[in-house]
């Protein structure tokens, strides 16, 4: 019979208790892997995109996650010795259908970022007109096609071309021209952000200093815009810290909930086991072994609780990867990394709730333990 | 063969900051491979005074020796009951989740040995009581009489020099208690054991070859 054995018959013991506790730790977990993990791919999504285009900087207003920059700085940026390329880029989340929305990017017709693309079927479109690029992904969703027409905010586009992209979001993404967008979107001359590719040195590579020599002429040639080298932009712009802040949110609350019940459980479980708890003392456990019987219970209780979660929040992204509002933005794969982090936190934090009742369990005196009634 | 005692000197124990007296000065030794019982009624201070010989408690005054060393100075109490004490109680207090032999297996556990030396061990000591048909049974499976003799096997998993019994026949039948206390016996002739045994049954304190009877936490005469 092994240590952990007698951890197990203990757990098992009470199995309606154990279930439940092992529900609310599956809870949290499944709300860890789903919302964080659909957090960070749309976060790696942005990532891959600035990566994919050769974006080395986005230019974007100082002090709003929501920024709206005014197109004309597009001249001056360009006449930047340290740019070599500025395009104007906006960015905006629609309803295209009652049931599908999805991020729609407005592009010029010959921006730098429409190099990253591959064509699937048709053509790219062209400035000033009512064309729309759709993603596969939306493409599938819509059950629309090269040729076809579709209606966005009451406006009737023509769909132009079906293309693959280099990130999950351009699976799900729409793009047209840039006026297009800024019509719809009441955007008057406005842009989210002017993306930059700067002058690379001859040896072909563009290091850290010269971003940052970029990114200084920008800022003080354009007093109130940053330029934000594309990773940081990734990782902060609006829609990805608000996606984030809600992930973790939502599962910081479900975890403690979850935490909640395996102190419970466990501060139960050694109250009903006083009287067992002095006889093992009396049969000559040491404090720390009752202390690491019971942590080992609430350990198990977070471990299982960790994986049931893994595989509920598994399958709640791709329930969600299957609901065509949804769709554009999540994807139904978990990176392993991501699910033995949610296993680990599901176990710390077993082990952090069961302390306080393996403590009061340890130290409970012998004689008092058996007397006990 | 050691010629270990133990020794209770000038014992006192209060509870409750001093309003319960459980024993008032306590003067006694157990020599090695006795067999001694203790005979008094209930609030006599039986219980307490086995509790310090077992290292389960620290007297408030006085001294439990054990081979002329105080116990609380001189020994790691857990060290203590796990190597030299085995305990066997009236309500046996096995651990209803584990079957017989496990149950046996649970004091191994601040040993050394492996996980096949622990269930062989086990085995053995069940073998010894007579319970060599009943190792997968869980104890609410088992008799009263077998749940006592899988109790005593438990107490004797790291060979102690000591045993301590608590009324181990409270709970039986007068077959059982018979059976029992020849048990306990026999093992303590065999393993020249110092066996302690509370008891209310005169007929039980016969067998001990010395008998100290107990009044309001005092040593009396008989």
């Amino acid at each position: 019979m092994s240590f952990f054995h007698i951890a197990l018959t203990n757990l098992l013991r009470r199995r309606l208790r154990t279930a439940l506790t092992l529900g609310g730790v599956a809870l949290g977990i499944a709300a860890f892997v789903a919302l964080v993990g659909f957090s960070r791919s749309f976060e790696e999504g942005w990532l891959k995109i600035y990566e994919s285009s050769g974006t080395d900087l986005a230019v974007v207003q100082k002090t709003f996650l929501n920024t709206s920059v005014d197109e004309g700085v597009g001249e001056k940026l360009r006449s930047i010795p340290a740019v070599a390329d500025a395009e104007p880029m906006a960015v905006n989340l629609m309803d295209l259908t009652p049931e599908v929305n999805a991020l729609v990017y407005g592009w010029p017709e010959n921006s730098f970022e429409m190099d990253t693309l591959t064509l699937l079927e048709g053509r790219r479109f062209h400035d000033d007109q009512p064309e729309v690029m759709l993603g596969e992904g939306l493409a599938e969703s819509l059950a629309k096609k090269a040729g076809q027409s579709m209606d966005i905010q009451g406006s009737i586009f023509q769909v132009v071309g079906v293309f693959k992209g280099g990130s999950a979001l351009e699976y799900g993404a729409a793009i047209m021209p840039l006026r297009q967008l800024q019509k719809l979107a009441d955007l008057g001359g406005k842009v989210t952000a002017f993306h930059v590719r700067l002058r690379k040195a001859p040896g072909g590579k563009i290091d850290e200093s010269q971003i940052q020599q970029a990114r200084a002429a920008i800022e003080a040639a354009l007093p109130g815009l940053k330029a934000v080298p594309g990773v940081q932009r990734a990782h902060n712009n609006q829609l990805v810290t608000m996606a984030r802040s809600m992930a973790w949110g939502t599962s910081l609350i479900a975890l403690f909930i979850g935490a909640l019940g395996i102190a419970n459980t466990m501060a139960m479980s050694v109250f009903e086991r006083t009287k067992e708890i002095g006889v093992l003392r009396a049969l000559g456990w040491k404090r720390s072994r009752v202390m690491r019987l019971i942590l080992m219970e609430a350990a198990v209780l977070g471990l299982v609780g960790g994986c049931l979660g893994v595989a509920a929040g598994w399958l709640g992204l791709r329930i969600l990867a299957g609901i065509p509002a949804t769709a554009s933005f999540v994807t139904s794969s978990i990176p392993v990394a991501h699910c033995l982090e949610a296993v680990g936190i599901a176990v710390g934090v077993g082990l952090l709730a069961g302390f306080l009742p393996a403590h009061r369990g340890a130290r409970l005196s012998p004689v008092e333990a058996l007397r006990y009634e | 063969m050691n010629d270990c005692r133990l020794e209770a000197k000038g014992v006192t124990k209060h509870y409750d900051g001093g309003s319960i007296q459980a024993l008032r000065g306590v003067d006694m030794a157990v020599h090695a491979g006795e067999f001694v019982a203790i005979m008094g009624p209930s609030g006599s201070g039986k219980s307490t005074l086995l509790h310090l010989f077992g290292g389960l408690d620290h007297p408030t005054s006085g001294e439990v020796l054990f081979c002329g060393r105080n116990m609380a100075k001189s020994f790691d109490l857990d060290a203590y009951r796990s190597q030299r004490v085995g305990f066997v109680f009236q309500a046996f207090y096995l651990l209803p989740t584990l079957r017989a032999l496990e149950n046996v297996q649970v004091p191994m556990f601040e040993t050394t040995l492996s996980l096949r030396e622990r269930q062989d061990k086990a085995a053995e000591l069940l073998r010894e009581v007579g319970l060599e048909h009943r190792f997968q049974q869980y104890p609410n499976q088992l008799s009263a009489g077998e749940r006592q003799r899988t109790a005593i096997a438990r107490s004797l998993a790291n060979d102690p020099e000591i045993l301590l019994a608590d009324e181990p026949t409270g709970n039986l039948d007068s077959e059982n208690s018979v059976k029992i206390m020849e048990m306990l016996e026999e093992i303590q002739a065999r393993r020249n054991m110092l066996l302690v045994v509370i008891t209310h049954e005169s007929a039980i304190a016969e067998r001990a070859e010395r008998t100290i009877y107990m009044r309001d936490g005092r040593i009396t005469p008989a």
